[in-house]
C-alpha cells in the first residue's frame, strides 16, 4: 500500500523494541520493589500510623458527687455544659482560627493565646478547652458548620452548679480550674489540665470523695474529627454523695435574719455535735467559680472589705468580750477562788494596779454573786476574779474549753484565734506579762481573740456540763447508695466538775430569763440559757470601716452564745452581728427567732 | 470482517476493559463513604469511549494522519477561547461544557499532537536544529495554553514527547545542550510569571512534607500511610480507613493507586501493574507499514507509560503532586476517552499489517 514510506532499518526497529522492553522491565521492577518496600517491609510502621489516624482516646470527665443536707435537699450538683475545644492539629490558618475562636468565645486574642500556650507540651491532637458554658446558639452554629472549621470541637460535660445560689455558700465552698503548678505536685497526679478542684469549704474538705473517677473512650474518627464509632468505653464514676448535718430550712432561715447586717451564726445539735446551720455574711454565689471568671469580678470579690469569700464562722477573728466571763466563772469555781457564796460589791468602777477600771453600768450593780454577775455581765465582779488568778491559769482553762486552737470541725482553713499567756507575751513582744493585762482579759478584752466556731464549741460544752462534742458538718458519705464513711457522735470530757457547770448554767439562765442582759432572747416555755458579749473594736482596724456609716463604724460587735433547753439541752448556738452595738438588742433577738423556728420544726414547742 | 476479528488484539483490548472496570470499582470505593455517584458517570463514559473506539478504529489510517493538523489547530483554538472566556468572566467558561458533562479539551490534544510529531519525524531522517525546534514549538504551544487553563498535569505530560523524540532520533549534542538551556530559561520565566502560588506550593511541598492537613505534603504522607497499611492482602474492599474516613485526598483521581493499595493490598497492586506491563509490552512490539505509524505508537505509548509512572510515583511520594490521573483507571471521562481514541489508532495500525 505504501511501498516507499518505510525507511527505518530492521536493525533500528529491533533495537527500538529491545530498548523499550528493557526500559519497561526496569520501570516495573522498580515500582514493584517500591511497593514491596512500603507494603511488606514497612507494613507494621504504616499500619500503626493508620490506626493512630483514626483512633482517639478521649477522657470522660467524672461528674462530681452531690452535696445534700440531712434531709437530702440538693445543695450542689452538676448540669450540662458545652465546652469549646481547639484541636491544633486541624488548624489550617492560625490567624483565621484565632479570629473565629475570639468570635465564639468573646475572649481577646491575648487571652486565647495564653490558654493555648499552657498546652504547649501536650500533643497536637489534644483538645484545648477554649470556653466553657458555651451559649446554645453558638453550639448549634459550630456543629452545623463543622466541616468549615474542623479545628473546633464541642464537648458536652458536667459542670458544677449550686441551685440555691448564695445559700450556704461559705459552707459548700467552690471549685476552680487546677493550675499548672498544682499539677506538678505528686498528690495531684490524678488530675490533668482543665480539671476542676475544690478550693474551699466542703468542696475542698471532701475533694477526694467528691471528684469521682474519670472514664475514657477510644473512638474511631474521620479526618474531620467526626466520631464514626465508639471502639471501647470505660464509663466515668460519679463522685460520692456527701450528706451534711445541715438543715437547709434552718440554714435559709438563719441566713434570712441577716438583712443588711454582716456577721456569722452557727447552730449545733447537742445530741450529735452536727452543725444544723452555719452562716457567714456577706456571701457570694459559688457557681461563678465553676464558670470562667473575669479578672475584675475576682478582684471585686477578693478585695471586698466585707470579706464575702471568708467563712467568718471559722476564719473570722473577734474579741469575745463578755462571753469570756463564762470561762472566767468556770476557772474561778474550779480553782476554788470563788464559790456560789462569794460576793463582790460593784460601784461602777474600781482601781486596779493604779488604773481605774469601769463596769459597763457606770452607776454600779451593787452586791454581786456569780449568778447575778453572769446575769448582769458585771465587769467589776470579773475584774476582781481576774486579779486573784494568773494569766496562765486562765489560758489553760480557755484552751481546755476550745479557745486558742482549731475547733477540729471538718472544714478547711480554720483560724486558731489567740489565747494570750506569759510565754506568748515574751515570745512575741519580748516583755513579761503585766498583771493589769489580766484584768482586761478577765472580761474578754485585751489580746484575746476567738472565732465563732470556738465559742460554739465552748457553749456546747457548757450546755452538756463538760462533755465536749466534736463539731462536724459531715453526716455520711455514700457511693451508689451505700454508706462508705460516717461521722459517729463523739464527745470528750473536760476536767471541770459538773456542779461548777451547773452554777454557770444557772447564771446563764438568769441572764435570759431573770431580766439579765440576754432578756430579749427569752421565749416563754423554753428554758434558754445564754450570755451576751459586746466587744469594743478599734474603729480603724475594723474591716468594715470604709463601708459603714459614721455612727456604725464605732459600733461594737455583738455576741450571743446560748443553748436550750436548760435541762436535757437540744441545741446550742452562736450569733455574731458585726457592728451590732448592744448585744442584748441585736444578737439576742436573732437567737430567739432561731430557737422558735427550730423548736417549731421539731414539734417540741 | 472475519479477518478483522481474527487479527484484532483481543487480549490487549480485554485487559484495557479490565483496567477501566477496575477503575470504576475503585471510584465506587473512593466515593462510598460520601455516597458519591461518580462511578456511574465513569461507567457511562466507558460506554461512550468504547463506541468512539470502534468509530476511530474503522477510520483509515491515512485519513487520520491527514486530518491531524486540522484537529490540532481546532483544539488550540478552543483552548485559547477558553482562556479568553475565563478572562472575561468566570461564568462564561461553562459555554464549553457539553450539556451537563464537563469536557476537558486539554486531554484530547495529545492525539493530534502525537500524530503531527510522528509525521514530521517520519519525514526527516535526521533532526537538525530547525526541525527539532519546529517539533518543540508544536509541543510548546499547547503546553503554554494548558498551563494558562490552568492545568499543570496535562501540560507536564505533553512534555514527555520530548525525551521520547530524543530517544528515537539522533539529535546533535549542541542542539540538546542549547535546548536544555532554553528549557531552563522557559522554566525560570514560567515559574516567576505563569505559575500560580498554589501550583508552586504543590511542587515545593513534595520536598517538604508538612503536618498541616490541607497541605500537599500532608496528602503525600496520608497516601503512603494508605498504601503501606494495606499490607499484603489489604484491609478489604470498602474497608480502608484512610480511604473511607477521608484521610486520603483526591481518591478517585491522583491517588486511586492508594485506594487499591490500602483496600486490596500488594497482591492486587501487583496484578494491576502486571496488566499494565502486558499492555505496554504488547503495544511496543508490533510490525508496521510506514514510519509515521512507528513514531506515533512510540510517542503515544511513551506518553501513557510516562503518565503511569508519574501517577504511581506521586502516590508513593517520589514525585510532586501535579494532578495526573492513572491512565484508564482514574476518574475522568475526557482522559478515558482520549486514551481509548489513541488505542483505537494503535489497534488499527496493528491490524493493517495483517490485512495487507
Amino acid at each position: 500500500m505504501y511501498p516507499n514510506r518505510k525507511k527505518l532499518s530492521a536493525a533500528y526497529i529491533k533495537k527500538a523494541t529491545s530498548v523499550s522492553a528493557v526500559i519497561l522491565v526496569i520501570i516495573f521492577l522498580g515500582i514493584f520493589a517500591a511497593f514491596w518496600n512500603i507494603q511488606i517491609v514497612n507494613y507494621e510502621y504504616f499500619r500503626r500510623l493508620a490506626i493512630q489516624n483514626i483512633t482517639r482516646s478521649i477522657d470522660l470527665p467524672a461528674p462530681r458527687g452531690l452535696i445534700v443536707d440531712s434531709k437530702r435537699a440538693v445543695l450542689s450538683e452538676n448540669k450540662i455544659n458545652f465546652t469549646l475545644y481547639l484541636v491544633r492539629e486541624n488548624v489550617v490558618d492560625m490567624e483565621k482560627t484565632m479570629r473565629l475562636a475570639s468570635f465564639f468565645s468573646a475572649k481577646k486574642n491575648d487571652a486565647l493565646r495564653a490558654i493555648i500556650a499552657k498546652y504547649k507540651k501536650y500533643p497536637q491532637f489534644y483538645r484545648i478547652p477554649i470556653k466553657t458554658n458555651l451559649a446554645r446558639s453558638t453550639v448549634i452554629f459550630i456543629e452545623s458548620r463543622q466541616e468549615e472549621f474542623p479545628e473546633f470541637v464541642i464537648g458536652v460535660e458536667p459542670t458544677r452548679t449550686y441551685p440555691l445560689e448564695n445559700c450556704a455558700a461559705n459552707v459548700l465552698g467552690y471549685i476552680s480550674e487546677i493550675t499548672e503548678a498544682e499539677l506538678n505536685s505528686p498528690e495531684r497526679h490524678e488530675y490533668s489540665l482543665g480539671d476542676f478542684i475544690g478550693r474551699s469549704g466542703i468542696e475542698k474538705q471532701f475533694e477526694s470523695y467528691l471528684k469521682g473517677v474519670k472514664g475514657s473512650q477510644v473512638v474511631i474518627k474521620d479526618n474531620l474529627e467526626k466520631i464514626q464509632k465508639v471502639e471501647s468505653e470505660i464509663k466515668p464514676l460519679i463522685g460520692a454523695t456527701v450528706v451534711l448535718t445541715l438543715d437547709l430550712e434552718l440554714q435559709k432561715f438563719v441566713e434570712g435574719l441577716f438583712v443588711d447586717q454582716n456577721g456569722a451564726a452557727g447552730v449545733v445539735d447537742l445530741r450529735t455535735g452536727g452543725i444544723l446551720a452555719m452562716v457567714s455574711k456577706p456571701d457570694y454565689n459559688p457557681e461563678i467559680f465553676s464558670q470562667e471568671m473575669e479578672r475584675e469580678q475576682w478582684l471585686a470579690l477578693s478585695n471586698d472589705p466585707r470579706k464575702p469569700l471568708q467563712n467568718k464562722f471559722l476564719q473570722g477573728i473577734y474579741s469575745p468580750g463578755s462571753v469570756f466571763k463564762i470561762i472566767m466563772a468556770l476557772v474561778g469555781l474550779q480553782e476554788k477562788i470563788i464559790s456560789p457564796a462569794t460576793v463582790v460589791h460593784c460601784s461602777g468602777s474600781q482601781d486596779f494596779y493604779g488604773r481605774e477600771f469601769h463596769c459597763w453600768n457606770l452607776s454600779g450593780h451593787g452586791t454581786m454573786d456569780i449568778f447575778s454577775a453572769l446575769q448582769n455581765s458585771c465587769n467589776i465582779f470579773f475584774y476582781n476574779l481576774g486579779k486573784r488568778l494568773d494569766i496562765d491559769t486562765i489560758a489553760r482553762y480557755a484552751r481546755m474549753m476550745g479557745l486558742g486552737n482549731e475547733s477540729g470541725i471538718d472544714m478547711p482553713n480554720e483560724n486558731k484565734g489567740l489565747v494570750p499567756g506569759s510565754a506568748w507575751k515574751m515570745k512575741t513582744f519580748g516583755q513579761r506579762w503585766f498583771p493589769g493585762e489580766t484584768i482586761s482579759v478577765a472580761i474578754g478584752h485585751g489580746s484575746l481573740n476567738v472565732t465563732p466556731v470556738q465559742l460554739l464549741k465552748m457553749i456546747a460544752t457548757v450546755a452538756l456540763r463538760g462533755r465536749m462534742p466534736s463539731l462536724h458538718l459531715l453526716q455520711r458519705i455514700e457511693r451508689q447508695g451505700k454508706k462508705i464513711v460516717e461521722f459517729p457522735p463523739a464527745f470528750t470530757r473536760v476536767p471541770i466538775a459538773v456542779e461548777n457547770f451547773q452554777v454557770v448554767i444557772d447564771g446563764l439562765f438568769r441572764c435570759v430569763n431573770n431580766g439579765g442582759t440576754g432578756g430579749s432572747a427569752a421565749i416563754a416555755g423554753l428554758d434558754i440559757c445564754g450570755k451576751t458579749g459586746t466587744s469594743q473594736i478599734i474603729a480603724k482596724e475594723n474591716p468594715n470601716y470604709k463601708t459603714l456609716t459614721k455612727e456604725k463604724r464605732f459600733m461594737p460587735n455583738s455576741w450571743f452564745v446560748s443553748f436550750a433547753p436548760k435541762d436535757n439541752p437540744r441545741v446550742a448556738m452562736v450569733v455574731l452581728v458585726e457592728n451590732g452595738g448592744d448585744a442584748g438588742a441585736s444578737a439576742a433577738p436573732l437567737a430567739a427567732r432561731i430557737y422558735k423556728k427550730y423548736f417549731e420544726n421539731e414539734r417540741l414547742f | 470482517m472475519k479477518d478483522y476479528f481474527k487479527y484484532f488484539d483481543k487480549l490487549t483490548f480485554i485487559l484495557l476493559i479490565v483496567l477501566a472496570l477496575t477503575g470504576i470499582l475503585l471510584i465506587y470505593s473512593a466515593g462510598f463513604s460520601l455516597n458519591e455517584t461518580n462511578y456511574l458517570k465513569q461507567a457511562a463514559w466507558l460506554l461512550v469511549a468504547l463506541a468512539v473506539f470502534f468509530i476511530v478504529f474503522s477510520l483509515k489510517i491515512d485519513f487520520v494522519f491527514r486530518n491531524a493538523s486540522a484537529v490540532y489547530l481546532l483544539l488550540l483554538f478552543i483552548l485559547a477561547l477558553q482562556i479568553l472566556a475565563g478572562h472575561i468572566s468566570a461564568g462564561t467558561k461553562s459555554w464549553f461544557r457539553l450539556g451537563a458533562v464537563g469536557m476537558q479539551f486539554s486531554e484530547f490534544i495529545k492525539i493530534p499532537l502525537a500524530l503531527l510529531l510522528a509525521k514530521i519525524l517520519a519525514r526527516y531522517p535526521l533532526l537538525d536544529g530547525k526541525v527539532f525546534f519546529e517539533l518543540i514549538a508544536l509541543i510548546a504551544l499547547p503546553v503554554a495554553l494548558i498551563i494558562l487553563q490552568p492545568d499543570l498535569g496535562v501540560s507536564f505530560i505533553l512534555c514527555s514527547f520530548i525525551p521520547t523524540i530524543i530517544l528515537l532520533k539522533k539529535v546533535r549534542p549542541l542542539i540538546l545542550v542549547s535546548s536544555l538551556m532554553l528549557a531552563m530559561l522557559c522554566g525560570l520565566v514560567g515559574w516567576n510569571s505563569l505559575l500560580k502560588d498554589y501550583q508552586k506550593n504543590r511542587i515545593i511541598s513534595f520536598l517538604n512534607p508538612s503536618k498541616y492537613k490541607t497541605s500537599i505534603g500532608y496528602q503525600i504522607i496520608q497516601s503512603k500511610i494508605a498504601i503501606g497499611s494495606g499490607g499484603l492482602s489489604g484491609k478489604g474492599y470498602l474497608k480502608g480507613s484512610q480511604s473511607q474516613y477521608q484521610f486520603l485526598p483526591a481518591r478517585r483521581t491522583d491517588f486511586i493507586v492508594s485506594v487499591i493499595g490500602e483496600e486490596m493490598g500488594f497482591i492486587n497492586i501487583a496484578i494491576l501493574f502486571f496488566i499494565f506491563f502486558v499492555v505496554f509490552y504488547r503495544q511496543f512490539k508490533f510490525n508496521f507499514q510506514n514510519d509515521e505509524e512507528f513514531y506515533f505508537i512510540y510517542l503515544f505509548n511513551g506518553l501513557i507509560l510516562f503518565q503511569f509512572l508519574v501517577n504511581v510515583t506521586m502516590a508513593m511520594g517520589f514525585f510532586p503532586v501535579l494532578g495526573i490521573p492513572l491512565p484508564f483507571v482514574s476518574y475522568g471521562g475526557s482522559s478515558l476517552l482520549s486514551f481509548f481514541v489513541g488505542e483505537a489508532i494503535i489497534f488499527r495500525i496493528k491490524i493493517n499489517n495483517y490485512l495487507t
